[in-house]
């Protein structure tokens, strides 16, 4: 059965075209499954999305990030590799005299053939870095419910591509003893591996010689082709989930979430209840998903024992996708019920069994799992999309929240505190509100925190302070400012959200304000990402950008030394969120005197403080340790003097953490603003 | 089973207080405007007899156009209709004058059961559900904190000190509710409540429908009058003193002597 020659290569093109028709099948049906999904747009900014697809798919930048992506790397790239060289090999079945050197010539070829065999090395090592690291080194992240399977399923995997390229080799090898002997074939020496593992065949007569290399043709390109086919069941699905899912990623801002349409009167359920409730997007993801668990590696809801493991989610959606899915697709048509128990898992409720209320509620929204991901999976869309459900149809969420929802609603703040009160912390200082003198270049959106919370207000005071040091116009709201909503959004209290936010934006517009200044994070991202969903359409900045920018331009100048230590912690609102994390540590760097020391998890690697997310306002009773109290240690390990930060809630968790160990004398939490004005203003302490 | 509710709107209870011109009502503008979380427990309490016996549940209020508003949060909360009585002739009532309207409204109604909050947060009076119960006739059942209703039966228990007292009534019957929010936790309104709200009956009445003249109630009807109204003096910021114990010990008792005037 030579291949090429008659009878094998009719042979070889019935079984090619079966295995392709059979692959093309499935894909299709998984197509079907990922157009139960809601609509969504995904299809703006296509030169954009190509970029991407060239700097995170074939650059594998994210997948680089850590140590071990490099492996990928060379997986990936000595697949595409192979698959160059595959058609090549492939074309030889259909007829024995197709060679790229025909087309090519011999140098290209010869190149061509160097790269395959040093790749085909490399995935080798590869490999082996792979099953030490799954089965020798076992890693958390590579953990699973059903270990058993998902290590199987990774082990065909390893075991395939092992396989067809020692086979390559062989034939490779084979051909090469072939090609000497024969005129009008040629096989380059400078595929040196391939010529080095040809000396094990050395001895052969050319008869068995041929022998051989149809037994590693045919293994090769017939394991390649059972790899074809086995790719949509297993954990490999994300080859072709990850590239349409990078091409489809959020584009811009990570931090707006999807604004509900609450007007629509025909609506029979709002928010995610059943799998197809997500959109095809959200769907896509769960193809996407390689198991490779950087998300929860970087979960502080994981780090600290709560029942959310955004990896967990991702493999228990993909798993029920998998099954209901192609249950609804029989639905539609006339095909058979797929075997076994589907009624089983149509019968599983999304929200209970496969993804727990408890785990849905432990989630700070802080983005972590989301700036890990390879393949920018989204996880935290989807547990806000069900947390919607809970909140706007069932009314369910934790028995805390409920008062702080009505809080908001009577006196839109978190804590109730009567809403005539809200600009009574600016008494004494000297700051207008709009409505003395709207002609002024910035509205400081002070926030709940800031306006409300007594530690918070000290980073308002010192914030009015500094702007009017840098001779900044600007005014506050003052009693008239109402909650942003952020909060509320983030519980799935979007009907809440809604309506805060049209009021919101209506009383910043009649005033016709331009420009934004918020000292939270939260507010700030929901500001400038979320409102011009609702018309709110206004440059908005962080406190840290505008002490940056005001330190640049020489408008503040800082005096007074500072004989400290600082670390940084890093907002999630204001680094992930919002790629600010040059800015907070210009302002470090401005103190004199002050000595700054970067975390372990810092910039986008930042730990959440525990708050977001509604966090905040829930108890944190799951879990091994409070994160908050996890993060405080983060820091002291660096033996601070200051912990620095730059939100009113991460300011809260820091101290709260600090207390429980007693520590609140020794260690101090600041807001930058809070240290830039000492060291401008003696006056201040 | 039909049950009316009883709601009084009130100014919600973090409302920075200002005594109106004339100095003897408080300023209402500017307000935010809750329902009576008394009230809010029997609307609750009342809903749970919807969900379990099937019990149809009107709100009736008394009071301007922005009363609507909170009429409609119960009805999101999942009452089934709701009643308001408008007349500016029945402003300035005293309780019984309240009681008067509210039971010539419920005259013209069903209802096995009345439910309301023993008392309003913002007069705090205690009157209103106990002189509805007098003027129709009704068993009146005070503070209860926990009901059920069997067999032309009322069942409720009500906390007395350090135990809790169980009575029961014949139908028809006013309850009134006590007990705290973590007993009651009245619900949250889901998004379709909220939607169906907007569409649910909702009638405005008058004096007039009601059979009654503004001599009856109102300001001119009140048996009750308020003369004043003040605002309690405003807190001082608090002192530190300073010196070592002795001088501080000294000073504090001269400023309890001369200041406070306490010894």
């Amino acid at each position: 059965m030579q291949p090429g020659h008659f009878p094998a290569n009719i042979l070889f093109f019935l079984i090619f075209i079966a295995a392709n028709g059979f692959f093309l099948f499935t894909v299709y049906r998984l197509y079907r499954i990922m157009r139960l999904g809601q609509p969504e747009d995904r299809f703006d900014h296509i030169g954009e999305r190509l970029e991407g697809v060239a700097t995170f798919v074939f650059g594998q930048r994210r997948v680089i990030r850590e140590p071990s992506g490099w492996g990928h790397f060379f997986i990936f790239w000595g697949f595409v590799i192979i698959t160059i060289g595959s058609i090549e090999t492939f074309g030889v079945g259909i007829y024995h005299g197709f060679a790229y050197w025909k087309f090519l010539g011999k140098g290209l070829t010869s190149l061509l053939y160097l790269l395959q065999d040093l790749f085909c090395a490399a995935v080798i090592v590869a490999l082996g870095v792979a099953l030490y690291r799954r089965f020798v080194v076992r890693p958390e992240r590579l953990k699973y419910e059903d270990q058993k399977a998902v290590n199987q399923d990774a082990s065909i995997i390893i075991a395939l591509i092992l396989l067809l390229i020692v086979l390559l080799f062989g034939a490779r090898a084979t051909e090469y003893l072939l090609a000497q002997g024969e005129p009008g074939r040629y096989f380059p020496r400078l595929a040196f591996i391939s010529v080095g593992c040809s000396y094990l065949f050395s001895a052969l007569t050319a008869e068995s010689l041929r022998a051989w290399y149809s037994f590693f043709w045919w293994g090769h390109t017939m394991v390649i082709l059972g790899f074809l086919i086995y790719i949509p069941f297993s954990k490999h699905l994300h080859l072709l989930g990850a590239i349409p899912n990078v091409f489809f990623r959020r584009l811009g801002s990570v931090g707006a979430l999807r604004k509900m349409d609450l007007e629509d009167e025909t609506a029979e359920t709002y928010g995610v209840s059943t799998i197809e409730e997500f959109t095809w997007k959200q769907l896509l993801d769960l193809y996407a998903c390689t198991e490779c668990g950087r998300c929860s590696d970087n979960c502080p809801a994981t780090l600290t024992g709560k029942p959310l493991s955004p990896k967990l989610t991702i493999h228990r959606l993909k798993e029920h996708l998998q099954v209901k899915g192609k249950m609804l697709i029989a639905q539609q048509g006339s095909a058979e019920i797929p075997a076994g128990n589907p009624e089983d898992e149509k019968a599983k409720v999304l929200i209970g069994d496969i993804c727990r209320h408890d785990e849905l509620w432990s989630c700070t929204t802080c983005g972590n799992c989301v700036e890990h991901c390879p393949v920018f999976i989204e996880h935290i869309d989807k547990y806000v999309d069900m947390r919607r459900y809970l909140v706007l149809m069932e009314s369910s969420f934790p028995a805390e929240v409920q008062n702080v929802m009505r809080n908001w609603e009577t006196n839109s703040n978190p804590w109730g505190l009567g809403f005539a009160t809200r600009g009574d912390w600016a008494k004494g200082l000297a700051v207008k509100t709009l409505a003395e003198d709207s002609h002024v270049e910035y509205l400081f959106y002070v926030g709940c925190g800031g306006s409300f919370d007594e530690r918070a207000k000290k980073i308002s005071s010192a914030m009015v302070a500094l702007l009017n040091e840098a001779g900044v116009s600007f005014a506050i709201l003052g009693a008239e400012e109402k909650c942003c909503g952020e909060t509320a959004r983030r519980i799935g209290n979007e009907y809440l959200f809604q309506t805060m936010a049209v009021e919101l934006v209506e009383i910043i517009n009649s005033y016709g304000v331009k420009k934004i200044i918020t000292t939270c994070p939260h507010g700030y991202n929901c500001l400038k990402n979320e409102y011009p969903q609702f018309g709110g359409e206004w440059e908005v900045y962080h406190h840290n950008e505008v002490l940056a920018q005001l330190l640049g331009d020489g408008l503040l100048q800082t005096k007074l030394p500072l004989d400290k230590h600082l670390v940084f912690h890093d907002s999630c609102y204001l680094g992930r969120y919002n790629s600010v994390y040059d800015q907070p540590r210009k302002v470090i760097k401005s103190i004199p005197g002050l000595r700054f020391s970067e975390m372990d998890r810092s910039r986008n690697k930042s730990f959440c403080c525990g708050a977001g997310g509604g966090r905040m306002w829930m108890e944190e009773t799951l879990g091994d340790r409070k994160i908050n109290d996890a993060r405080t240690e983060q820091a002291l390990t660096l033996k601070p003097d200051i912990i620095g930060v730059s939100c009113p809630f991460c300011t809260t968790m820091f101290e709260d953490g600090l207390k429980e160990r007693n520590m609140e004398e020794q260690v101090r939490v600041y807001d930058l603003a809070e240290l830039l004005v000492r060291t401008i203003n003696p006056g201040k302490k | 089973m039909n049950i009316v509710v009883l709601l009084k709107q009130v100014p919600d209870t973090e409302t920075k207080i200002r005594i109106g011109a004339g100095g003897k009502s408080i300023d209402t503008s500017d307000i935010k405007w809750i329902i009576s979380p008394y009230d809010e427990y029997a609307v609750e309490a009342a809903l749970r007899l919807q969900d379990s016996a099937g019990a149809k549940v009107t709100i009736l209020s008394m009071g301007p156009e922005r009363v609507v508003e909170s009429i409609r949060t119960a009805l999101a909360m999942g009452a089934d209709h709701g009643v308001l009585v408008d007349d500016p002739a029945s402003e300035g009532s005293d309780g019984l004058g309240k009681a008067k309207v509210l039971a010539a409204a419920l005259g013209s109604m069903d209802f096995d059961l009345i439910f309301c909050g023993h008392r309003a947060v913002d007069d705090d009076e205690n009157q209103v559900g106990i002189m509805v119960a007098e003027l129709m006739s009704l068993p009146h059942l005070g503070l209860a904190v926990s009901i059920e209703v069997a067999d032309g039966k009322v069942t409720i228990q009500r906390p007395i000190e350090g135990a809790k007292v169980t009575l029961e009534g014949t139908l028809p019957a006013l309850v009134t509710f006590g007990g705290a929010h973590a007993i009651w936790n009245p619900r949250y309104a889901s998004l379709p409540g909220i939607m169906k709200a907007k569409k649910k009956p909702l009638e405005t009445k008058t004096l007039a429908d009601l059979g009654l003249s503004a001599a009856d109630v109102g300001a001119q009807g009140a048996k009750v009058k308020v003369t004043s109204m003040e605002l309690p003096a405003e807190r001082q910021a608090g002192r530190k003193l300073e010196g070592d114990t002795g001088e501080k010990a000294k000073e504090l008792v001269r400023l309890l002597h001369e200041e406070a005037k306490v010894i």
